[in-house]
């Protein structure tokens, strides 16, 4: 399998001497899914902030497709990865379509006008996201779970080879994390290589084909699901509080437990 | 078509006959001579060289002066409302206006010191005085604001990063700085009545008595702005969600904050530079526009240029229209209106300013 992403041992500090970031490697192969799961405060917003090139690594390399992420230039960047956010800190007074329209910003051409075809891949990025019908809403007027589904379907639109993905699932009700989720697969089955740093353990263990966990800065270890949702991996990580047990098809199931022991 | 791009076709299309019909009405309205609209239009022509002058050399002079006074006024009034609308989207805020990067205090000072080193101001000295003198001012005044720009970038600028926060305190650190230089030259100077007098009438702003020189400056400086809309439009929309994600669909925030800040300052320090200070039409008519045709800076920014053209030629044919001739300098009537529409901006967002 050809490496997509390859992170080799960054470090990152933030300006006020905060090592968020001490040694985080990683490899992402063409067509594969990756979860990235570790808790709070562990690293994981800010590794996925180096491997998209908007944090500048202190020490260690991020290669996408061959090429260093830190000089890439800003849009042949964006062409090969692309960055679903948590959240937007401010949200934007355009319409949805607009705002998808933006994931088309590294495609345009000279003029930066928008092409038939870049409103065609906005219109069926849209309708993947099961979000076509908000596309003339305003993006304030979006509950928190469309507007998830917005920042999907921009990422789609932007139409790189890697996807980055953060916490996509925060404000969804179950039916609609699957749908992100399975957005998110079916790209990953048409070649494309995505990344989600997420909380859910058990959509992490449904979708993803490897995880890799985090702990204060560092990747200290990764793996088929089955092989890092356990017991053993799991507990010094998060503590005791968890129950164990399995889907049908045989992967994993985490879910936090008050009585345990 | 949408109902937005007809919105934004018929306001640029009011825009241009009101652009027109203030032109020409300048051409005619003023203290010593007024003109017949058909007389105007012939000494226009003849100024084109397309036709004979008007009976009397002196008509026809008074003609030239008016000319250059409504095409400066044009220029800075869209180089104000173009730096304007450039500040509000860098800084995602329609409260901002181009005096928060120093452009107006910088230029305030150059202005001074240049009053110092002429010895006095007054609109007819700058047109009649001898030699360089007369350039002096504006070119003062231009590198005082310019100056003062580049150094509230430089000193908000740490590790290769200028957040719009840090530049928006050291642009308010530098101004207080700035403005106490200016009032210590004030206060050095109050003895001198002539050269005390001048600083003030300054302050004031003025667009009498310009010459195609002054066109000259605050043109290029818009031409300069305007030149880099194609470059910072789409980009500025991008930026509406935080700094971040427009870089994580390819905007090069960097360049793009340079580039948006020459442009304000190159339009702005040109405006003050020939015109003095007038305050308000930055902050103004963006937010205006804004309000009329929504926030896409690729339509926003020119708009508020032809905007900017409008209010402030509109402004001075309404006072001279209504007051005579300088009853009251740009600068005082521009703070007259804006005061007010400043305080009305922040009444209505006043939900938005509890939020921060």
């Amino acid at each position: 399998m050809v490496n997509r992403l390859v992170a080799e041992h960054v470090a990152f500090e933030y300006s006020n001497g905060l090592a968020a970031l001490v040694d985080a490697s990683l490899e992402l192969a063409r067509g594969e899914l990756v979860a990235v799961i570790g808790p709070n405060g562990s690293g994981k917003s800010t590794f996925l902030r180096c491997l998209a090139g908007l944090l500048v690594p202190k020490s260690g390399t991020v290669v996408v497709d061959g090429e260093d992420v830190v000089t890439l230039p800003p849009r042949e960047r964006a062409c090969r990865l692309a960055v679903v956010p948590q959240f937007l800190p401010r949200l934007p007074d355009v319409r949805v379509q607009d705002f998808v329209l933006g994931g088309r910003y590294a495609h345009l051409g000279r003029w930066r006008s928008a092409t038939q075809h870049d409103r065609a891949v906005v219109r069926a990025a849209l309708s993947s996201c099961d979000a076509a019908d908000v596309e003339s809403r305003l993006m304030s007027e979006l509950s928190g779970g469309q507007r998830q589904r917005v920042l999907v379907a921009r990422a789609i639109a932007q139409e790189a080879g890697v996807l980055l993905v953060d916490e996509p699932t925060n404000s969804l009700d179950p039916e609609h994390q699957l749908a992100v989720f399975r957005s998110i697969a079916e790209l990953v089955a048409g070649g494309r290589s995505a990344l989600v740093v997420t909380h859910d353990l058990n959509l992490a263990s449904q979708f993803a084909s490897r995880a890799i966990v985090m702990q204060a800065g560092r990747t200290i270890t990764e793996g088929p699901v089955d092989r890092v949702l356990t017991r053993e991996v799991l507990e010094p990580v998060y503590g005791p509080h968890l129950f164990f047990g399995r889907f049908a098809s045989g992967r994993p199931i985490v879910v936090p437990w008050a009585d345990a022991r | 078509m949408n109902s937005n791009a007809r919105r934004v076709r018929l306001c640029a299309v009011v825009f241009v006959i009101l652009l027109g019909a203030l032109f020409f009405g300048s051409l005619c309205l003023g203290t010593t001579v007024r003109f017949s609209p058909a007389e105007a239009w012939r000494g226009l022509l003849s100024l084109l060289g397309l036709g004979e002058a008007l009976e009397t050399a002196s008509r026809q002079t008074i003609l030239e002066l008016r000319l250059w006074r409504a095409l400066v006024t044009i220029g800075v009034g869209a180089a104000l409302a173009l730096s304007g609308g450039y500040i509000q989207g860098l800084f995602q805020n329609g409260l901002a206006s181009p005096s928060l990067i120093g452009v107006t205090g910088g230029a305030a000072l150059g202005a001074a010191v240049a009053v110092l080193i002429v010895g006095g101001y007054a609109p007819r000295l700058v047109l009649e005085s001898l030699g360089g003198n007369a350039y002096l001012i504006p070119l003062f005044g231009f590198a005082g604001a310019f100056g003062t720009t580049a150094l509230v970038v430089y000193l908000s600028s740490g590790g290769g990063r200028t957040s719009v926060t840090s530049l928006l305190l050291t642009g308010i650190a530098v101004n207080m700085c700035v403005a106490g230089l200016f009032a210590a030259i004030q206060s050095l100077t109050l003895e001198n009545w002539e050269v005390s007098r001048a600083i003030l009438a300054w302050t004031f702003g003025t667009l009498d008595d310009r010459s195609g020189y002054h066109a000259g400056v605050v043109f290029s400086g818009l031409a300069l702005a305007a030149a880099c809309i194609p470059f910072t439009a789409v980009e500025l929309d991008l930026l509406k969600g935080g700094e971040a994600d427009a870089q994580s669909v390819g905007v090069d925030v960097k360049r793009l904050k340079w580039l948006a800040i020459f442009a304000a300052a190159v339009s702005a320090a040109a405006a003050v530079a020939v015109a003095g200070q007038i305050a308000f039409v930055g902050l103004v008519v963006p937010h205006l526009v804004r309000l009329a045709i929504g926030a896409s800076h690729r339509v926003l920014l020119w708009l508020s240029m032809l905007g900017g053209a409008v209010f402030l030629l509109g402004a001075e044919f309404a006072q001279r229209w209504l007051l005579g001739d300088s009853a009251l300098q740009p600068g005082v009537v521009m703070a007259l209106i804006g005061g007010p529409f400043f305080l009305v901006l922040l009444v209505r967002e006043r939900k938005e300013i509890t939020a921060w």
